[in-house]
């Protein structure tokens, strides 16, 4: 169905010169073209990085001009000026993603309508640059069946290498972060660095659509590079579907030819506009594409059960632990006038450690503090002698500290499988251009980051589950499935947070053996749990917290009977 | 030429204030906003219009009249299209109030007409001259009013029991239901609360401007602009903030060129937002894990 759709679009483009001379189609198809190639980049930033741009038609005027400019005014044969009109927005998006990805949300899109508004005055009034209001002429122009031809060329081209992105490192990346962030940067990827990567990608093909569109008309001024313009990118992508890959190339197509065949409601156009909006909004949530899809996928079958697992440590990188793995002195942070922790000490080595304490005596807070969530008032923490105080969560993964979180963080756009790969690539996604390309070394080293994913996926018994949505997980497999995306990381240190809550007394019988497994070959173990059976079987070193302090530490025995713990678990002196 | 600068920055300023502190009361509420706050100052300008001029009526019931159209406005997008899609994890609020702007928008060239037309008002008649300058005593009631009006806003949340209530919903929404506090009205009052805001600024400035179908739009995205350098979560940020927005747009005006006003505004919403990411007095969400 769908490669039958592919077919029917592509020949149908193909044909279209051949069957009519007539100008006004092949323009009306290549503006469809033009739209494509813009909001397909703006897939990459909206349907996989879930950013939102509200000034691509800032980008997409850089590139006209950049083209018009080298052109007419410098001479440049057309070929240079379409790559430097590339270059030009590519490296502008960067520099507006540098200032725009630290805010989110409203201040996200504040900050992208200020860009094109910003650009759109500056057409306007650099009189001498960009020929103000009137804009530039005589560009040089191919004939119009030549301009169709390499519209439809770049189009197709740039749906391949977004097809190409998605299914690569750098294309997993993109949706761990939109999916949760938090979990992204605890496998080594910060969240800010890939965001504004896709950007700046996304950007790049505003430029290409830009400079093309200066080609093909021959004439460019600032009206076409409005706020409406950035509207009407943006309503094309969620129209068609964002995240999917045909999305792009149906909502240009929908939202180029519906005006034209509406041409005797001109003064309705922006009401049907709104309208189509309105509509798709509440009853087309995944796009036209993605409808389709979901209703394909409804038919697929449930997976089967799963073999009962071994969960073990992973042969990708393995590091031995030493004795001083990490040290942590005198931590303390504060919440609003509440200490959560107070002159926190321990030392983590080989094996499992625990750390318990009644409900808010701060374990969490530990655990977030280590892992670089939170930043500590007070305090060093020391990753084998090297201090991680105070940095990002993404450096402290990468020197080989993994983590699962109290409720699963998984990335629900991606599959299972693609959950695993995103902790086997880690920090390393590859090299952007070449897997949109698809060159072959990109390729074998993806199929290798996808094989290993699949091992540690069969290892641990979801290898049934390999090509499922990770969202359609049930919930004890969720926490396996996180557990299995950590050690993927490879890491020396691996902390669980409460990784037993919400499992049935076989799922934590089945926990139980694993952490048995895991203290036999793989990395040392922090875990912070409520389950005193779990916890006293298969610690080798139990530290108990109680109102953000340190009360007991040791092995399992003597902290059982210790008078203090006791006390803050039955609240009086035994 | 200074004084006269002033009082059009002010003038300006108090207004951007008044449309952004519309965004600011929703987004307390609610944490969504009425992206079409910028028509709705057009639907003011219009409708007050349509009654005072078209229709003759007296200047009050007029303005009266345009108060309970634009009360039904608020509500109505806010039932329409924040409703459904409110606590969703995708911004649909974002672009379905998007939506309601360009269909507004759409509504008025039809029914209004394309052309700019002015609004007649006795305080735009003859300028006062003092100190060289020369301004219309309208410039002069736009800040009055607006000042009003924001401080009685801040009263209404300080002071009286249900500007409470809402503040309670803007802190915790959950336990603000749980003490009895009906969610969804709370939240629709504070629409029908920001539309009335940007109806006003409509009614004041359409002496000013003239009144046209497309008037809001840069309006709309002015007072985004004050609501984000301000900070969305804090009201005085946005009155400083509008103030300084609408003198520096006045100044530059002046000094330089209309065309710069635009450049150098929205270049300052950019730098504000490095050196400040929440705005100059938001407070930061926090990061939960």
């Amino acid at each position: 169905m769908r490669r039958a759709g592919w077919i029917v679009l592509g020949a149908a483009v193909v044909l279209l010169p051949t069957v009519t001379a007539n100008t006004y189609y092949l323009y009306i198809v290549a503006s469809a073209g033009l739209l494509t190639i813009v909001t397909a980049g703006l897939n990459v930033l909206v349907g996989f990085s879930g950013q939102m741009s509200l000034g691509h038609a800032g980008f997409y005027a850089i590139g006209a001009y950049t083209a018009a400019i080298c052109t007419v005014k410098l001479g440049w044969n057309p070929w240079l000026a379409f790559l430097a009109a590339v270059l030009c927005a590519a490296l502008v998006g960067a520099g507006v993603a540098g200032a725009a990805l630290r805010v989110s949300g409203p201040y996200l899109a504040m900050v992208t309508i200020a860009f094109g508004i910003i650009v759109e005055g500056i057409l306007v009034e650099w009189i001498p640059v960009t020929g103000g209001p009137g804009g530039i002429f005589r560009i040089p122009k191919p004939s119009l069946v030549w301009s169709y031809v390499l519209i439809m060329a770049v189009a197709a081209l740039a749906l391949w290498l977004t097809r190409n992105l998605r299914h690569s490192a750098w294309g997993r990346a993109f949706l761990a972060v939109r999916g949760s962030d938090v979990a992204a940067e605890s496998l080594g990827l910060s969240a800010y660095y890939v965001r504004i990567v896709a950007f700046t990608v996304s950007a790049g093909f505003a430029g290409a659509g830009g400079a093309l569109f200066a080609f093909m008309n021959g004439y460019i001024s600032p009206d076409s590079f409005t706020l409406q313009t950035s509207i009407l990118f943006l309503l094309a992508l969620l129209f068609g579907g964002e995240g999917t890959v045909a999305g792009p190339a149906v909502g240009s197509l929908v939202l180029t030819l519906l005006p034209e065949l509406l041409t005797s409601l001109t003064d309705y156009r922006l009401i049907i506009y709104g309208g189509l909006l309105m509509c798709s909004i509440y009853w087309l949530p995944a796009g036209v594409v993605g409808a389709c899809r979901s209703r394909q996928s409804d038919s697929s079958d449930q997976p089967p059960e799963p073999n009962r697992p071994e969960l073990e440590s992973q042969p990708v990188r393995p590091e031995p632990a030493t004795d001083r793995l990490m040290e942590v002195e005198g931590l303390s942070i504060t919440f609003g006038g509440v200490a959560a922790l107070s002159g926190v000490s321990l030392s983590l080595g080989r094996g499992i450690q625990a750390v318990i304490g009644p409900n808010g005596a701060g374990k969490t807070s530990l655990l977030n503090v280590l892992s670089g969530y939170y930043v500590a008032k007070a305090g060093h923490i020391r990753l084998d002698g090297e201090s991680v105080t105070g940095r990002p969560p993404y450096a402290i993964a990468r020197r080989g500290v993994a983590r699962t979180f109290q409720t699963p963080q998984l990335f629900i756009d991606l599959t299972v499988l693609e959950n695993v790969a995103v902790g086997v690539a880690g920090s390393r996604p590859g090299i952007i251009l070449a897997a949109m390309l698809g060159l072959p070394m990109e390729v074998r080293r993806d199929c290798e980051i996808l094989q290993t994913s699949r091992v540690l996926l069969d290892r641990a018994g979801l290898g049934p589950w390999a090509h499922a949505r990770a969202e359609s997980l049930p919930s004890g497999l969720r926490r396996r499935l996180e557990i299995v995306r950590a050690l993927a990381t490879a890491p020396r240190l691996l902390m669980l947070d409460e990784p037993a809550a919400g499992l049935s007394p076989t799922e934590i019988q089945e926990l139980d053996a694993d952490l048995s497994r895991l203290r036999a070959t793989g990395p040392s173990v922090l875990l912070v749990e409520h389950h005193m059976d779990l916890v006293m079987a298969i610690s080798d070193h139990i530290t108990v917290l109680d109102y953000g302090r340190v009360i007991a530490s040791g092995t399992p025995d003597a902290v059982r009977s210790d008078p203090a713990v006791i006390e803050a678990y039955l609240g009086a002196s035994a | 030429m200074i004084l006269q600068l002033i009082v059009t920055g002010l003038a300006l300023g108090s207004m951007y204030g008044l449309v952004a502190l519309g965004y600011h009361i929703t987004w307390a509420t609610s944490r969504t906003m009425n992206f079409s706050q910028g028509q709705t100052v057009m639907a003011g300008a219009v409708v007050a219009y349509t009654f005072f001029v078209a229709l003759g009526w007296p200047f009050v019931p007029a303005v009266i009249a345009t108060l309970g159209c634009l009360a039904a406005f608020g509500a109505g997008i806010e039932r329409i299209a924040v409703r459904p899609f409110f606590r969703a994890a995708s911004p649909a609020w974002l672009l379905s109030t998007i939506a309601c702007g360009i269909i507004a928008e759409n509504v008025a060239m039809l029914t209004f007409g394309k052309d700019a037309r002015a609004f007649p008002s006795a305080l735009t008649q003859r300028p006062i001259l003092m100190g060289g300058a020369g301004f219309y005593p309208q410039e002069l009631l736009i800040p009055c009013v607006g000042f009003l009006l924001m401080a009685a806003v801040q009263g209404f949340y300080h002071h009286t029991a249900y500007g409470k209530q809402l503040k309670a919903v803007a802190y915790n929404p959950e336990a603000a239901g749980l003490m009895g506090i009906h969610l969804p009205r709370a939240v629709m009052s504070a629409y029908i609360l920001s539309a009335l805001l940007a109806g006003i600024a409509g009614v004041l400035l359409a002496p000013v401007l003239n009144v046209a179908a497309t008037m809001g739009t840069i309006i709309g995205l002015k007072a985004f602009a004050v609501a984000i350098i301000g900070g969305l979560t804090s009201a005085p940020g946005i009155i400083v903030a509008g103030l300084g927005y609408g003198l520096v747009e006045s100044f530059v005006a002046g000094y330089l060129s209309t065309g710069a006003r635009e450049i150098i505004g929205f270049g300052l919403v950019i730098l504000v937002l490095i050196v400040r990411p929440w705005g100059l007095l938001g407070a930061k969400p926090a990061r939960r894990i």
